[in-house]
């Protein structure tokens, strides 16, 4: 269910952040594009200022002729009239002026072909006047004033003063045409201009409306997720607390049961034994009886009764007493094993491969007995453990390892580790006689044993080392082939954690 | 204890097997005194306390008792023993199957004053017991205050 959940959830999510980032794009084209735009629109403006700066100065060039062409007219006409060499001099500026002032416009307007004919048409006109005007003024200086004035008279200088003027008009018309043509698109750029702008604005607006409702919403998934998962957390610890707290109670409960079973199993046995030791006491005192008998008055005895005195009573008590002393061995192994279960681990940092080293020195001699070596694969992993639980363990093992190694071949017991995340993973492996596939679960079971019975053993060895394992938190198993060796497999916690509920209780008696 | 006739054994055991392999050892060990057998802490008690020949009213008394009782533990007994002015000086032997460090630890702690374990072994069990029958002999019991 809340793998389930969390599916789901990281699939919206997936789609949540593909939209975001899909947001975000559309967003940045978009705030480019204006950027773009606003690049491009500033070159087009300073481009159009330059081209209207251009105009003006063309439009004043064109006023700067006239007014020069005028100024020549005044200035030749008053020389005309008075002969005052001022005006003479004054005509000559202007006259001076008029030349370059035309090529200047040329200049400006060589991009214009309108502008070029109407140049070209002025020119003529601008060339006959001058030279007229130079005419009247060189006649005045000779002297000759009345020819002058009468030339005057006769030129037909206000026709010819007409077509200038309209040439000019019509040079200054156009400039203004090209400037009103160059305002229009000037308009024309910044809406546009303003049109993309306004479109980035919506279109940013949008995104990010669409961005902060996605987020919204995203965050609120997320808040009910985690309140979802945070119950599920709580329900699952509860859960676990809940099946932990059974577990103890239950585990407890065998404890105290295997205790009391066969704590109190101890009792009647005790009767057994001490009541067959008195029998046996009797039965010797009747073997005396019998033995005197037999010397004083061999007629009372029958065979039946030598027979009882001097076999049958010998025999069954044998028999009740080994059987005897077997439960009680039985019975002690129940009681070491529940008191196994009942033992406060203290758990310490352990060095594992100097632990077995000395379980190996311990068995050097049964090892060196069945000519076997034992090898310690170091470095081991250290874990953090009880010394005591660990010891029973490998030291269980090995000599297990030892006890059913095969005389065929010459014995090898390797004991290694390895860590794999929180846990630490012992081998113990030999090259035995190996166990039977039936039997690798039954031999962890207390009074069961594999294969033939040719080592003294009660069968409680591995149902030891098993509760042991359980114990400090970790399982054990054995992968085995008949005939090939064992290995047995010992997984613990690499730091040993107390159980959530401690045993403080302790069974009296 | 020889010397001490008026000296009774009381025996506090359930099982009745038991208490005849105790008693049997007992008077191997050679002592005489009379014993007195419970098989429950509830009559037991009332001996030690109210009975006419009991301890509390009538003399030095060792009390042998066992820790498993059907009717309550054995510890109870001891406690309420060493906590009367009158029995406190009583000597108790605790005569059990358990053999628990923590229960032995607490039979001293409420003033037993000697612990044994009954050994399975019945040949180590006749011993020990004859050796308590030995120990019995020779040690002395203190007088009930004001008899």
């Amino acid at each position: 269910m809340i793998r389930r959940a969390i599916r789901v959830f990281g699939e919206s999510e997936g789609a949540i952040g593909r939209l975001l980032i899909a947001c975000m794009g559309i967003g940045f084209a978009a705030l480019l594009a204006a950027g773009i735009g606003a690049v491009s629109t500033t070159m087009r403006n300073q481009a159009h200022t330059d081209m209207v700066n251009h105009t003006y100065t063309v439009k004043l060039a064109i006023a700067h002729t006239q007014t020069l062409i005028e100024q020549g007219e005044t200035a030749r006409r008053g020389y005309l009239l008075t002969g005052d060499p001022d005006y003479r001099h004054n005509y000559a500026v202007a006259a001076g002026q008029t030349g370059p002032e035309i090529a200047r416009i040329a200049r400006l307007t060589a991009d214009n072909p309108a502008q070029r004919q109407n140049l070209a048409a002025l020119r003529p006109y601008l060339r006959a006047l001058l030279a007229q005007r130079a005419q009247t003024n060189a006649q005045v200086a000779q002297g000759a004033r009345a020819t002058a004035l009468d030339s005057f008279v006769h030129e037909k200088g206000a026709r010819r003063m007409y077509h200038i003027r309209r040439v000019l008009a019509a040079m200054s018309e156009e400039e203004s045409r090209l400037l009103a043509m160059r305002d229009t698109e000037q308009r024309n750029t910044v809406s546009a201009f303003y049109g993309l702008l306004a479109g980035a604005g919506v279109l940013l607006v949008i995104v990010a409306l669409l961005s902060i409702t996605t987020v919204q919403r995203y965050t609120r998934d997320l808040a009910e997720s985690r309140d979802t998962l945070r119950d599920f957390a709580d329900s699952l610890e509860d859960l676990v607390a809940e099946r932990t707290t059974e577990l103890t109670r239950a585990n407890e409960e065998v404890q105290r049961f295997a205790y009391i079973v066969s704590h109190d199993l101890r009792s009647p046995l005790v009767n057994v034994m001490g009541f067959t030791a008195e029998l046996e006491a009797a039965t010797v005192t009747i073997s005396a009886l019998i033995d005197r008998a037999e010397q004083d008055a061999p007629e009372i005895l029958t065979e039946d009764v030598r027979l009882a005195a001097r076999e049958d009573l010998p025999e069954a008590i044998g028999f009740i007493r080994t059987s005897t002393q077997k439960m009680d061995r039985l019975i002690n192994a129940i009681l070491k094993l529940s008191r196994q279960g009942r033992r406060v681990i203290t758990p310490e940092p352990l060095d594992t491969a100097a632990l077995a080293a000395t379980i190996r020195a311990s068995l050097q001699h049964l090892l060196d007995d069945r000519g076997a070596v034992l090898e310690i694969a170091e470095p081991m992993v250290p874990i953090t453990s009880d010394r005591l639980a660990l010891e029973q363990i490998f030291s269980n093992l090995i000599e297990n390892a030892v006890k059913y190694l095969d005389p065929k071949r010459p014995g090898r017991i390797i004991v290694r580790s390895r860590r794999e995340g929180a846990r630490a993973i012992f081998e113990i492996e030999d090259n035995g006689r190996g166990i039977a596939p039936a039997d690798h679960t039954r031999i962890f079971d207390l009074f069961r044993r594999s294969g033939q019975q040719d080592q003294p053993g009660e069968g409680i060895g591995l149902a030891h080392v098993r509760a042991l394992a359980y114990r400090l938190g970790g399982t054990i198993d054995v992968a085995s082939e008949l005939g090939r060796g064992s290995t047995f497999r010992i997984n613990l916690p690499v730091a040993y954690v107390e159980a959530l509920t401690t045993r403080t209780e302790r069974d009296p008696a | 204890m020889n010397d001490h006739r008026s000296v009774s054994i009381v025996m506090i055991e359930d099982d009745e097997g038991h208490a005849r392999l105790i008693e049997k050892n007992i008077r191997r060990a050679g002592i005489l005194n009379g014993i007195t057998h419970f098989t429950d802490g509830t009559s037991a008690l009332d001996y030690l306390f109210n009975h006419a020949d009991g301890p509390a009213r009538n003399g030095p008394a060792l009390v042998l008792l066992d820790l498993n009782l059907p009717d309550m533990s054995g510890t109870d007994i001891l406690a309420k023993i060493k906590s009367t002015p009158a029995l406190k000086r009583t000597p108790v032997v605790v005569l059990t199957t358990t053999d628990d460090k923590v229960e032995i630890q607490r039979c001293y702690d409420l003033g037993c004053n000697v612990y044994i374990t009954k050994p399975v072994n019945y040949e180590s069990f006749a011993q020990a017991i004859r050796q308590l029958g030995l120990f019995l002999s020779v040690i002395q019991v203190p007088e009930i205050e004001g008899d």
